[in-house]
C-alpha cells in the first residue's frame, strides 16, 4: 500500500519537474494558484503528469475548484489511491 | 489626393544557424562562414539522398518565463528571442501600444505534432497536454510571442511556405502604408525537422552531391547544384511610418519602397519565369521606380535546378543581363518560412555597408540560367535599391523593394 509520505514525495517530484518549482514552494498549505502560481492551463497539465506518475486516472471526479491547496491535492490523490487499492 | 506615408525599417532581430542575434548572422554572412552539417537522422535513411542541413545551435531559453515558454515550440522560442531583439533594436523595452504583428511559418512544430500524433495513434490521448496543443496551432509562434511580449495590435500570420517571411513583411508594409497600424513587427520563423529534407528529397529538390563537404552543398546558379539544403531560424523587422520614426528619434535603417505578390497557377512546385517577371514588375510599379533604378536583385534562388533557371530568366526579362544578382542560400541554406525576412535583414545591411555579398559556392554559372551578372565576390559599390524575392511551393510569389536611407 502506498503511504501518504510516498504520495507527497511523488506528487512534489512531478510538480517540481513539470512546473519548475522549488522545495520551498511546495509546503502543504501552499495555495496552488496564489502561492505555487499554477493557472487553469497548468491545472489541466498537472492531471496529465500526475496520472503518469501514479498510473491511475485522476480526471474522473477531479474538480479543480475543490482542490485549493497542495494538501487538498495530496488528500485527493490519497483517496483515489485507497479506492484504487480497494478495487473500487 | 491622400499621400500615403513612407514606410521605414527601424529594428531587426534574428535567430539563425549562426546563433542568436543579428550580429552573428551578419558576421557569418559577411565572412562567408559555413554553418551546414550532416544530419544523423538523414544518414540513417538510405532512401533519402540529402544528408545535410543547417540548424540553429543549441540554446538555453530558460530565461523565457515558464508560463510563456510552456506553450512555445522551438520555432516560437526563436521568434521570442528575435522579437525581443527587434523591439530593443527599435528602441523599445516593451512593445508599444497597438503594435501590429505579422509572422508565420511553413508548418507548425513537426516534432511536437509527431509526439501528439503518436499518442493519438497509440490510443494514449490522456498523455496529451494543453501545452502540446498550444504548440501545434498553426499560429502558435504568433500567438505565444504576442502573449509573452504583450503585443496588442492586430496579429496576423500569413503562411505561404518559403515565401512566408517576405509575405508577412509585405502585409505589414501594406498595413502601415494604409494606416491600419503605425508600427509593426513582421517576418517568419521555422524549425528544422529531418522530414523537411526527406519531403524535398522526394520532390528531387535537395542537394545530394556534396554530402561529404556540407558547406559546399547549397550552390545557387552553379552548374553542379542539385537542390536546396534545409535550414531554420527566425528573422523579424520593426517597421513604421517615417513620420513616426522621426518623431521619436529612431534610427532609420532602410525604407521599404514597394511590394507585390502574385500566384503561379500552372504548376504547384515550379514558378514560371513569366509569373515571376510579372511579380517583380508589379513591385517596381508599386514603388514607382524603373528597372534601371535597381542596383541588386537578392534572389530567392534556393539552388534547385528549375527554380534558379526560372528566376534568372525572369530577372533577365525585367532588368537585362547587367543586373547584379546574388542569393544567400549558399551561406544559410533555405530557412523556409524565415528565409524572406532573414535575408531582408542582410539586404538592409548591404544597403548600410554599401557592400554586396556574393552567392556562396557559385563557381561556374549554369549555362541553362539566363544571363545576369552574378555576384561571386563581395563588392564595395553604391547600393541604393535592392529587389528581394521570395517564391513558394504552392505558387506564392512576392517581391519587396528596399531603398537605402539617406
Amino acid at each position: 500500500m502506498i503511504t501518504r509520505e510516498e504520495i507527497i514525495r511523488l506528487t512534489n517530484e512531478a510538480l517540481k519537474k513539470e512546473f519548475e518549482l522549488t522545495d520551498e514552494q511546495l509546503v502543504p498549505t501552499a495555495h496552488l494558484q496564489n502561492d505555487v502560481g499554477l493557472d487553469s492551463l497548468d491545472a489541466v497539465d498537472m492531471v496529465v503528469v500526475l496520472e503518469q506518475k501514479f498510473g491511475m486516472t485522476l480526471r474522473q471526479g477531479y474538480d479543480i475548484r475543490s482542490i485549493v491547496t497542495l494538501n487538498d491535492l495530496y488528500n485527493f490523490i490519497e483517496k483515489l489511491a485507497r479506492d484504487h487499492e480497494a478495487g473500487k | 489626393m491622400i499621400l500615403s506615408p513612407k514606410v521605414v525599417i527601424t529594428g531587426m532581430g534574428a535567430v539563425s544557424p549562426y546563433g542568436a542575434g543579428v550580429a552573428p548572422l551578419l558576421n557569418g554572412l559577411f565572412t562567408g562562414k559555413g554553418c551546414m552539417h550532416t544530419v544523423p537522422e538523414l544518414e540513417a535513411l538510405p532512401m533519402v539522398k540529402t544528408k545535410v542541413a543547417a540548424t540553429v545551435p543549441e540554446m538555453d531559453f530558460s530565461y523565457i518565463p515558464r508560463r510563456d515558454r510552456r506553450s512555445m515550440s522551438r520555432m516560437a522560442k526563436y521568434a521570442y528571442a528575435a522579437a525581443r531583439e527587434t523591439l530593443q533594436s527599435a528602441g523599445y523595452e516593451t512593445a508599444p501600444q497597438g503594435l501590429g504583428f505579422f509572422m508565420g511559418s511553413t508548418l507548425n512544430s513537426i516534432s511536437v505534432w509527431l509526439e501528439v500524433s503518436k499518442n493519438c495513434i497509440e490510443n494514449h490521448l490522456e498523455l496529451v497536454k494543453t501545452s502540446d496543443f498550444l504548440q501545434i496551432m498553426n499560429h502558435s509562434p504568433l500567438a505565444t510571442v504576442s502573449q509573452a511580449l504583450k503585443i496588442n495590435g492586430p496579429c496576423v500570420g500569413a503562411s505561404d511556405a518559403c515565401a512566408t517571411g517576405l509575405m508577412n513583411v509585405g502585409m505589414a508594409y501594406l498595413a502601415v502604408k494604409t494606416g491600419l497600424v503605425s508600427q509593426a513587427l513582421c517576418g517568419g520563423t521555422e524549425e528544422y525537422h529531418p522530414m523537411f529534407s526527406a519531403c524535398f528529397d522526394i520532390m528531387q529538390a535537395t542537394s545530394h552531391n556534396f554530402n561529404q563537404t556540407p558547406n559546399d552543398a547549397c550552390r545557387p546558379f552553379d552548374k553542379d547544384r542539385t537542390g536546396l539544403v534545409c535550414s531554420e531560424g527566425c528573422g523579424l523587422l520593426f517597421i513604421e511610418t517615417e513620420e513616426n520614426a522621426k518623431a521619436r528619434g529612431a534610427t532609420i535603417l532602410a525604407e521599404i519602397a514597394g511590394f507585390a505578390s502574385n500566384t503561379e497557377t500552372e504548376n504547384m512546385a515550379y514558378p514560371s519565369a513569366e509569373t515571376l517577371r510579372q511579380c517583380m514588375e508589379a513591385a517596381l510599379k508599386n514603388a514607382g521606380i524603373s528597372p534601371t533604378d535597381v542596383d541588386l536583385l537578392n534572389a530567392h534562388a534556393t539552388g534547385t535546378i528549375i527554380g534558379d533557371i526560372a528566376e534568372t530568366q525572369a530577372a533577365n526579362a525585367v532588368f537585362g543581363h547587367s543586373i547584379k544578382v546574388n542569393s544567400l542560400k549558399g551561406h544559410l541554406g533555405h530557412t523556409m518560412g524565415a528565409s524572406g525576412s532573414l535575408e531582408t535583414i542582410a539586404c538592409v545591411e548591404m544597403l548600410r555597408r554599401q557592400e554586396i555579398l556574393p552567392t556562396q559556392n557559385l563557381h561556374t554559372p549554369d549555362e541553362r540560367c539566363a544571363p545576369v551578372t552574378h555576384v561571386t565576390t563581395a563588392q564595395k559599390m553604391p547600393v541604393n535599391t535592392i529587389v528581394k524575392n521570395s517564391f513558394a511551393i504552392g505558387g506564392n510569389n512576392c517581391s519587396l523593394i528596399l531603398r537605402r536611407s539617406l
